[in-house]
């Protein structure tokens, strides 16, 4: 085969093993690549920061096993930001798959507060600093039920306990008291939160969706309607990088250690659609 | 009358469902509000169990017509039924009546998602990275204007959110962001405006009776 034919026939396993190996090998060997964060994320986080004490944050864990690499660091890290401000943290799902994923990041971000906490005080307790809500179908029952009452839609908690005798949701009743619901999907329930929540009670909603995905949450960004979106691992390691600078929080940045095999992964891609269109352009001049 | 009745319901529910958004009168909040915390939860409740008939359904069919890949409809209807039994009487930590460990085995419901179903969902997807790099070089060609033009934004956008390219220039990922934001949002814009005028009028359809495909007639 000329040259110029294996530029444009490379076989697909040569390219599976490169990408392999560029994945892989950052995980085994560790390194740091500096994270800037842009404009999107950094509105986020000042969302967040900007909710007052008597208010409530919800964050609706809606990732499932497949995109749990990208969404679950920020859930990691909007969770850490909401503890160490003392924000009040209401988690839910509208599917049931996340269930299990959200109680996980709640159990784990939770742990790391309470192991160095010491007093009462500084501690992450249930029921007084969050309150996981759980699974509630369809959709819209939540959506637009909360805007009227919580303990309503949600009688029950995850764990079973009656949410009326739960000390936090004796103050957040509804809406009225939430200050930001973050939407951490693969989906679009960020989209609907916007549609039903927003436009009929005013919630100020924030988005965390995949990269794939990223594209058409923008033009919510633009009108104001998302008070700031985090899109995918790129995404998830800026929170990370903004609440490890500005608030000085320990834990496990995941996505910040992934983002090197993402970077490489990236490149190779590009340096392949690269030699393909170089050996395309010197086919077509030869023809 | 057996669509007559479907498209009276269809007219009143679709209303019911409409108004709400703009009437704030006390009476239609309320009403609005009892329809979705009781009426809504138990047609939710039905239609899963309508959905998971149906599904069992079809995949006993299946085996029955030895359809193709029919041994999987097997692997799917005995998956079902383990995780239900699991899951109705072993309680989602092993908290139920049924015995979920066997000495330091477990599987109730937390560990057969963390175990099995997390590592094959994740390994779908991960698969997916190669057959894109795959794709992406056989297919992603500057052939035309328009191609190349795609490729150029999709390699600045690319290179702009990586951390690589803020070393590049400081100016690339401003400029990724530039695309993202500006002619990004106006094609997305429109596709938006677009799908909502046809989801309105498809809407209005419905519920005016005009379209009746859904009741299975072929829009007669």
């Amino acid at each position: 085969m000329k040259f110029v034919d294996y530029l444009t026939k490379i076989d697909r396993r040569i390219i599976y093993v490169i990408l392999l190996a560029v994945v892989v090998l950052p995980l085994l060997f560790p390194s740091a690549l500096s994270v800037r964060v842009m404009p999107p994320v950094e509105k986020l986080f000042h969302a967040i920061d900007a909710i007052p004490e008597e208010k409530a944050l919800i964050i609706d864990f809606d990732y499932d096993p497949q995109t749990l690499p990208e969404l679950e660091p920020m859930g990691f890290a909007i969770l850490r930001h909401a503890f160490s401000r003392r924000i009040k943290v209401l988690a839910l799902s509208l599917y049931v798959q996340p269930l299990g994923l959200a109680q996980n990041a709640l159990i784990q971000v939770t742990e790391e507060f309470n192991s160095t906490a010491q007093t009462n005080r500084d501690s992450v307790i249930y029921g007084r600093d969050y309150v996981f809500l759980g699974w509630q179908p369809p959709p819209l029952i939540p959506i637009l039920g909360m805007g009227e009452s919580i303990i309503n839609v949600y009688r029950i908690d995850y764990y079973g306990n009656r949410t009326d005798t739960l000390p936090l949701l004796k103050e957040i009743k509804n809406y009225s008291d939430i200050a930001l619901l973050v939407s951490i999907s693969s989906g679009d329930p960020p989209k609907w939160w916007v549609e039903y929540a927003q436009n009929r009670f005013g919630l100020q909603v924030g988005a965390g969706v995949t990269a794939v995905s990223a594209s058409e949450f923008y033009p919510f960004l633009q009108t104001g309607q998302f008070s700031g979106l985090a899109i995918g691992m790129k995404g998830a390691a800026e929170y990370e990088e903004l609440v490890d600078n500005q608030l000085h929080v320990a834990g496990r940045r995941k996505a910040s250690e992934a983002l090197p095999s993402l970077t490489y992964a990236h490149l190779v891609m590009i340096a392949f659609i690269i030699i393909g269109n170089i050996g395309f352009f010197i086919k077509r001049r030869q023809k | 009358m057996k669509r007559t009745i479907p498209l009276v319901l269809v007219f009143i529910f679709g209303l019911l469902g409409f108004i709400p958004f703009i009437v704030p009168h006390e009476i239609v909040q309320s009403s609005d509000d009892f329809l979705r915390n009781n009426f809504l939860k138990i047609l939710a409740a039905f239609a899963l169990i309508l959905g998971l008939g149906s599904l069992l359904r079809v995949h006993i069919d299946k085996i029955k017509r030895k359809g193709q890949n029919w041994p999987y409809s097997w692997v799917l209807i005995i998956t079902f039924l383990v995780t239900a039994i699991i899951g109705l009487f072993g309680g989602v930590t092993g908290q139920g009546v049924l015995p979920t460990r066997i000495g330091s085995f477990s599987f109730d419901i937390w560990t057969i998602f963390f175990n099995i179903e997390v590592p094959l969902g994740a390994t779908m997807f991960a698969l997916l990275s190669f057959f894109m790099a795959s794709a992406a070089y056989r297919a992603f060609r500057a052939r035309s204007t328009e191609a190349t033009l795609l490729l150029v934004a999709a390699f600045i956008v690319m290179l702009g959110v990586l951390p690589l390219g803020n070393s590049i220039s400081p100016h690339l990922p401003s400029f990724a962001q530039w695309i993202m934001d500006v002619p990004n949002v106006a094609a997305q814009r429109g596709i938006l405006f677009g799908v909502a005028l046809g989801m309105l009028a498809t809407a209005l359809k419905i519920i005016l009776g005009i379209e009746r495909s859904w009741l299975g007639g072929g829009g007669e």
